[in-house]
């Protein structure tokens, strides 16, 4: 229990000077030190900042060669601004847990809502996973998460909500546990809906090796736009012939798996 | 065996062949090896009568079977999350804040009235609890959920506890317990100190307190 600082202790107060460089200044705020550099943040996350900072929405015509060089996805670069100038400037997320993570020439796959800010040196792109965002290249990235971030070795399998990225691993695909809706019973189950579901009939499998980054509750962030892809054949959820068409069918009514259960032929 | 306190908010299971585990649906976060989700139709232990006694009572709560070998990470909605042990004694605590519990745990539903008449169903109403709360009675583990952290304030057949009914989480051990009312003249013109009714422990035993006066 020590993590809740001495009883009676009074309050630390931060100033420019005591404030940490790139690092947390406690688990749900973070410190960025600008020299002259500039970092990627996402719209509305700085709280505050000392100094001479100013901040830039992308499309500005200075930013054009920073942004061909770091964003390789254009559509979604009305979501993020560019701080620029010197000073210390304070992240935080809706009382999220904020945490760094440096990339030394690596890839990291992160939940669009998730990303908060990342160093110029990184570039990021789309994910081919819809609603992931991935970086490459080495420096610093800020994310927030819900509860701390837990890291775990492949094999594994995740609930889709408990998920906050995914580092050097390839990238995952879908499992289904029908076990309970197979024989008669199982049958019956799936038709009437009598019993109900697990809730956990759909997990996102990894294997290989990598880290898989975890937040340890299942309520999410809200999604940030991360562009469509181009509406191109052959380019996954592109729109084009072969892919995948928009969900069809009516509402789900009680009791129905829904995909699952066509999926399975019930 | 038992829960595994990863951080304040998650837990994570070691469910081996033969040994079986209750959760609540939806709160598996990941799992490694091969583990089964079974919905429990009849929500939780026992045959078709404590079902029909848990629904009655509104505690059926949601709960999967966990079985297979691997290892299961827990984890809902941000609550934090306190594991109890049980040597034997009854834990007492509402259906929808188990995360998980060990399937050596013996669940049941009692009635509040039956500790208390009349003013054990007032108590209930005020905590939370309703006229019915869960019991879960033998040796195991319980992972509990709670907005806030929790704290474990024992109870001494000396020294009884008082708890605010809206941050009472749960209680094991021979304890009894009564609401106690402080409304004066100041209540009934709203100038109350919001502090009328408090959950008075006695006997001996444990108590857990959520530091949030949200339900869940």
């Amino acid at each position: 229990m020590s993590t809740y600082g001495t009883p009676g202790a009074a309050p630390r107060v931060l100033d420019p000077m005591t404030l940490p460089s790139d690092d947390n200044v406690d688990a749900y705020t973070f410190c960025v030190e600008l020299k002259g550099s500039q970092w990627f943040m996402q719209k509305g996350k700085m709280i505050a900042y000392y100094g001479t900072i100013e901040f830039n929405g992308i499309g500005h015509g200075r930013l054009d060669r920073l942004v061909r060089k770091a964003f390789h996805s254009p559509l979604h670069a009305s979501d993020w601004v560019v701080a620029e100038g010197s000073g210390k400037m304070l992240l935080a997320d809706r009382a999220f847990d904020v945490n760094s993570y440096d990339l030394d020439d690596g890839n990291l796959t992160i939940r669009s809502g998730n990303l908060l800010a990342f160093q110029p040196s990184l570039s990021l792109k789309q994910s081919i996973v819809p609603g992931f965002l991935t970086l490459i290249g080495t420096g610093k990235f800020v994310a927030a998460s819900n509860g701390p971030v837990v890291f775990m070795e492949p094999p594994i399998r995740v609930d889709p909500q408990a998920l906050v990225g995914w580092a050097d691993c390839p990238s995952p695909c879908h499992h289904y546990d029908h076990g309970y809706l197979t024989g008669v019973l199982g049958g019956l189950r799936a038709m009437t809906g009598l019993g109900g579901v697990s809730g956990e009939e759909h997990q996102l499998e990894f294997v290989g090796a990598g880290t898989v980054l975890l937040q340890s509750s299942e309520a999410l962030m809200t999604e940030q736009a991360t562009g469509a892809p181009p509406q191109q054949p052959g380019v996954p959820g592109g729109g084009g012939p072969g892919g995948a068409g928009p969900g069809a069918g009516g509402p789900r009514l009680p009791g129905q798996l829904g995909d699952l259960q066509r999926r399975f032929g019930l | 065996m038992g829960f595994r306190e990863i951080n304040s908010k998650m837990v994570e299971a070691t469910v081996a062949p033969g040994q079986r585990l209750f959760s609540q649906r939806g709160a598996m976060l990941a799992y490694k090896g091969e583990v089964g989700f079974t919905p429990n139709l009849r929500g939780g232990q026992g045959g078709v009568m404590s079902m029909i006694g848990r629904r009655v009572a509104n505690e059926d709560t949601p709960l999967m079977t966990v079985e297979g070998s691997g290892t299961v990470l827990f984890g809902h909605g941000g609550h934090h999350v306190q594991v109890i042990h049980l040597s034997g004694d009854t834990l007492y605590v509402e259906a929808d804040r188990l995360l998980a519990f060990e399937g050596t745990l013996e669940q049941g539903t009692v009635f509040l009235g039956s500790q208390g008449g009349v003013m054990g169903m007032v108590r209930g109403q005020v905590s939370g609890q309703g006229l019915f709360t869960t019991t879960l009675k033998g040796h195991g583990a319980v992972a509990v959920m709670a907005h806030g952290g929790v704290i474990e304030v024992p109870i001494t057949p000396q020294r009884p506890v008082h708890v605010d009914p809206q941050a009472y989480v749960a209680h094991h051990g021979d304890v009894r317990n009564k609401l106690s009312t402080a409304l004066g003249w100041r209540d009934m013109v709203g100038r109350g100190s919001g502090e009328a009714f408090q959950l008075e422990l006695s006997g001996s035993g444990a108590v857990y307190v959520q530091a949030s006066e949200e339900k869940l």
